[in-house]
């Protein structure tokens, strides 16, 4: 395992930069995913790491080592591919042993590991068989099976995930952790999906157009978020935000210029409208206008004059009419100042009626 | 629209090239084996069976057995050079920029010009006594050679045309290949700890092989079929050193008027061409690597 | 650039060594700009190899007869001779070539877009017993070149009084195995649902294959008539054998010809007579060379 620094990393491609100023350190041990939508330079962030993208400026640094200069093969890194990239004209063992005899480990050695890693992997029978002639899932299989036979220091994975089907997902996504605890490598996992980020990493980074917008603990970034980019990008259905300039009635004191507030719709619960209004929250009035159940899940979406937003509730249907009121707690109320930012030290001052329509 | 027209649509719609191909391929194919066992000069109206005379009369023509062998030559030479150096190059230019765009451009560029272009283009630039290329040795105190006029330089100097015409396709068609491997492959190799001519010898060329077989063959059965250069550059000599197997059946047939004889030699050709065909098809379904 | 890099370096880590890392690095940057250099300068030579034959073909065009029997040779002319182009075009019947070479090409492909186009759609969109062997047939003649077939079907043409004549250049091409492998192949690839919603349409199959799939083949019709029309334009093979009247043979055969009869060496009126043969096709080239690469390069990568 090895500790990955990031330092003032720089990266232009064809006079378009994609990565402003990437200052990043990732622990040894951890398994680290970096997420964000589209373009937000993870996947360039991981193949400088690699050595397969060399960074317009800034250094890198594996284990206090600057790697800056040195080429792929030798910075004892990993990776497993989204299109697992398995040699097509060599057979399973071919593929596993290729980087094995590259570094001259002898014959019997071979042997002995590719069998042995093949039995952790479940790839015995397939030994000889060639990729076009294995389904997804045993591709994927050879493909990490490639990877953990080098015995690395980093474990870099490129959305390897997101060729499976749903279940495939599921089995392979415990398995990996199981794989992460085995090894103790460093794993640094890319991907756009937030379920599989939330579950899998001990450490989130969050990215955007090429800047991390918070890197923390999976429960900090769900308790606790940076900026309004992060709010929103975990969570489903993500947080309400809401213009401050919408809800008349709320008043806030404390440090900064408050412009958005936001809520998760899992702490929100709707009420009748007749209903008595509480002292130590905000209260939207607003017209039902979808209700989506998911089993033991239900999403309500509401149109209020302050906004649409949603409301979730666990094993506890609203069955009231289509005009309820909305009521967060105040203290489950997150406030962000105009340019997304999140403002920690500010808070709610009384519960008060908020919001037209009551 | 009633049923059985429906039935019969689609074989009108292929009837016309059907009728074309039969006419004009399959049908000529039976005829020239027919006439390959008969004499005939073509003015008579009466062809004369004869066997496998003409075969046997062949076979013991000591002109004939020149002209296989310069045909094996020349067709090996060509291929060697101008697939052998096509590899390296393509993967010398293999980049999309606009320089590279146009160098190669240029060097596909006498692919598209006639042959007849190429062929009087080259007689000039070696003509032993004004010729550019004669010219530009000088420079480098190589004296004056004979080129296209000396019996032991003349087939070497049209494999030198063809490979300068062909070089240029061939290379593009590597790049294109080049182009079709996945690029996570050549990554995963890197990271792989894998050398460049490793990768090259173990990844690249077994992906590039059924390119490599397709131009192979190509190559091998132009080269066979070729006709234009000798017989705008040499007409066959000097004493015969260029003279091949095209070129031999249009002189026994247009010039000495032994049909019979030109169609014998007409029938050894097709079953290079046809055995060379095979070879393609079976290597083809056996060592290609699918993805 | 790299100067930046160092300086925030200096200013960054502050330690000993910064210096080593400079020249290092200014080093590499120098190394990595020459080795470019001398890369690009290799190719350069490479398109010399190729370029200036062509070159030289033009520079010769425009010599006096004295001036092409200099050795070693001179590349510019003292003045350029253009009168040896019209000589070349004077010395034989070169308008009834160019017409001749322009009739049996255009007639060529289009016979070919008559014939392919419906064989290309029967085998792609429909069942029908022995579509195999058919199938298999037509791609057989594609292993089938003109040299292999001329002795008999200059016979059989001649028999049929056909010889020195256009329908004789243009018929045995009148179909082109290629195409319809071509064809077929970007006719398969269309999606059934197109087709099926024309059917709900109520579209006769003609309708179908001429309104809605050709013009989605279309790149696939200009990339075959491309290929087409340069093979057939540069012919010379064929013509040579199917003709000798001096009133239907084509442009290569014209430009052959001067050889002959201008004598061994008149060799500027010759090239003259080269660059009129080969600047169309060049320029047809530089205008659509991405297009013509692919037509010729793309079609046989199967």
């Amino acid at each position: 395992m090895a500790r990955i620094e990031l330092i003032d990393v720089v990266k232009r491609f064809k006079g378009e930069t994609v990565i402003p100023k990437l200052n990043l350190t990732i622990r040894e041990g951890s398994f680290t995913v970096l997420v964000g939508p589209s373009g937000c330079g993870k996947s360039t962030t991981l193949r400088m790491i690699a050595g397969l993208e060399r960074q317009t400026s800034g250094d890198i640094r594996i284990d206090g080592a600057c790697v800056n200069d040195v080429e792929p093969g030798k910075r004892d890194v990993a990776m497993v591919f989204q299109n697992y990239a398995l040699y097509p004209n060599m057979t399973v063992r071919g593929n596993i042993e290729f980087g094995l005899k590259n570094r001259g480990v002898p014959r019997p050695d071979r042997e002995r590991l590719v069998r042995d890693i093949c039995e952790i992997v479940g790839l015995t029978p397939h030994l000889d068989k060639k990729p076009h002639s294995l389904s997804g899932g045993q591709r994927q299989r050879v493909a990490l099976a490639r990877a953990m036979v080098k015995k690395p220091k980093v474990f870099i994975l490129d959305e390897p995930l997101s060729n499976l089907d749903a279940k495939l997902r599921g089995q392979m996504r415990t398995e990996l952790i199981e794989l992460h605890r085995r090894l103790g490598a460093t794993f640094v996992y890319v991907t756009h999906d937030q379920v599989e980020a939330m579950s899998m990493g001990d450490r989130i980074v969050v990215m955007n157009r090429g800047e991390v917008m918070q890197s923390a603990a999976p429960m900090e970034l769900y308790n606790d978020p940076d900026n309004l980019f992060a709010a929103q990008f975990i969570g489903t259905p993500p947080m309400n935000v809401l213009p401050l300039s919408a809800l008349p009635g709320l008043r806030t004191e404390g440090e900064g210029d408050p412009a958005f507030v936001g809520f998760r719709p899992e702490h929100a619960r709707l009420a009748p409208e007749s209903t008595e209004l509480p002292r130590d929250g905000i209260v939207i009035a607003g017209e039902i206008a979808t209700r989506e159940s998911l089993g033991a899940e239900q999403v309500c979406k509401l149109r209020s004059d302050a906004g649409t937003f949603f409301v979730k509730s666990f094993l506890n249907p609203y069955s009231g009419g289509d005009f309820a009121l909305a009521v967060v707690p105040c203290e489950r109320l997150y406030f962000f100042d105009r340019d997304g930012s999140r403002l920690r030290r500010l808070r709610a001052v009384q519960p008060q009626l908020a919001a037209a329509g009551v | 629209m009633p049923a059985i027209l429906n039935r019969l649509r689609p074989y009108a719609m292929i009837a016309p090239a059907l009728v074309v191909f039969s006419l004009f391929y399959l049908y000529p194919i039976g005829y020239m084996i027919h006439l390959s066992f008969h004499d005939w000069n073509f003015i008579s109206p009466v062809k004369t069976y004869v066997g496998l005379n003409n075969y046997r009369e062949m076979l013991a023509d000591d002109t004939f057995l020149q002209v296989l062998r310069n045909s094996a030559l020349y067709t090996v030479m060509t291929v060697l050079l101008a697939t052998g150096t096509a590899l390296p190059l393509a993967i010398w230019l293999n980049r999309k920029s606009a320089f590279h765009a146009f160098v190669q451009g240029a060097i596909f560029s006498p692919h598209i010009i006639s042959l007849v272009s190429i062929s009087l283009l080259w007689s000039w630039l070696m003509d032993p006594e004004y010729g550019l290329l004669n010219g530009l040795l000088h420079l480098f105190g190589i004296g004056p050679l004979q080129w296209l006029n000396d019996p032991d330089t003349a087939l070497i100097s049209l494999v030198i045309v063809a490979v300068w015409k062909s070089l240029g396709y061939n290379t593009l068609v590597f790049i294109a290949g080049l182009q079709s491997i996945p690029p996570e492959l050549l990554e995963a190799a890197a990271l792989d700890r894998s050398k460049p001519w490793t990768t090259f010898r173990r990844l690249i060329l077994p992906l590039l092989s059924p390119t490599l077989f397709f131009l192979v063959i190509i190559n091998l059965i132009g080269s066979f079929q070729v006709f234009e250069t000798i017989a705008i550059m040499t007409q066959g000599g000097p004493i015969n050193s260029t003279n091949t197997l095209v070129y031999y059946i249009y002189e026994y047939g247009f010039r000495y008027f032994k049909i019979g004889y030109a169609s014998a030699a007409g029938v050894i050709l097709l079953f290079i061409v046809g055995a060379l065909t095979l070879v393609y098809f079976r290597m083809l379904s056996r060592r290609v690597h699918y993805r | 650039m790299s100067m930046n890099n160092a300086g925030r370096e200096a200013s960054a880590s502050g330690a000993s060594g910064i210096n080593r890392r400079i020249d290092a690095r200014r080093i590499r940057a120098f190394l990595e700009l020459v080795l470019l250099v001398a890369n690009r300068a290799c190719m350069l030579l490479l398109v010399c190899a190729f370029a200036l034959p062509f070159a030289w073909m033009l520079s010769t065009s425009l010599k006096t007869l004295p001036e092409t029997m200099i050795f070693p040779p001179e590349w510019i002319p003292d003045e350029p001779v253009w009168s040896n182009y019209a000589v070349a075009w004077r010395s034989g019947p070169f308008f009834t070539y160019l017409l001749n070479s322009l009739i049996v090409a255009i007639g060529i492909l289009a016979l070919q877009m008559l014939t392919i186009i419906p064989a290309a759609y029967a085998f792609a969109r429909f069942r029908f017993p022995g579509k195999g062997l058919l199938f298999g047939l037509v791609m057989a003649t594609l292993m089938i070149p003109a040299q292999l077939i001329f002795l008999p079907v200059y016979l059989m043409l001649s028999g049929w009084k056909l010889l020195n004549t256009h329908l004789a250049l243009i018929l045995p091409f009148a179909s082109s195995a290629f195409g319809i492998f071509l064809l077929r192949q970007s006719f398969m690839q269309t999606a059934e649902e197109l087709i099926e919603a024309a059917r709900l349409d109520n579209a006769p199959e003609w309708k179908i294959m001429l309104r809605i799939m050709a013009p989605l083949a279309r790149p696939v019709l200009v990339t075959f008539a491309l290929f087409s029309f340069i093979s057939h334009w540069n012919d010379y093979f064929w013509p040579l054998v199917m003709t000798t009247n001096e009133s239907a043979r084509t442009l290569p055969l014209g430009i052959a010809k001067i050889r002959e009869t201008e004598g061994t060496a008149t060799w500027n009126v010759l090239m003259a007579a080269n660059v009129m043969l080969a600047v169309p096709v060049l320029l047809a080239f530089f205008a659509a060379q991405r297009q013509i690469i692919r037509a010729f390069v793309y079609s046989g990568v199967k």
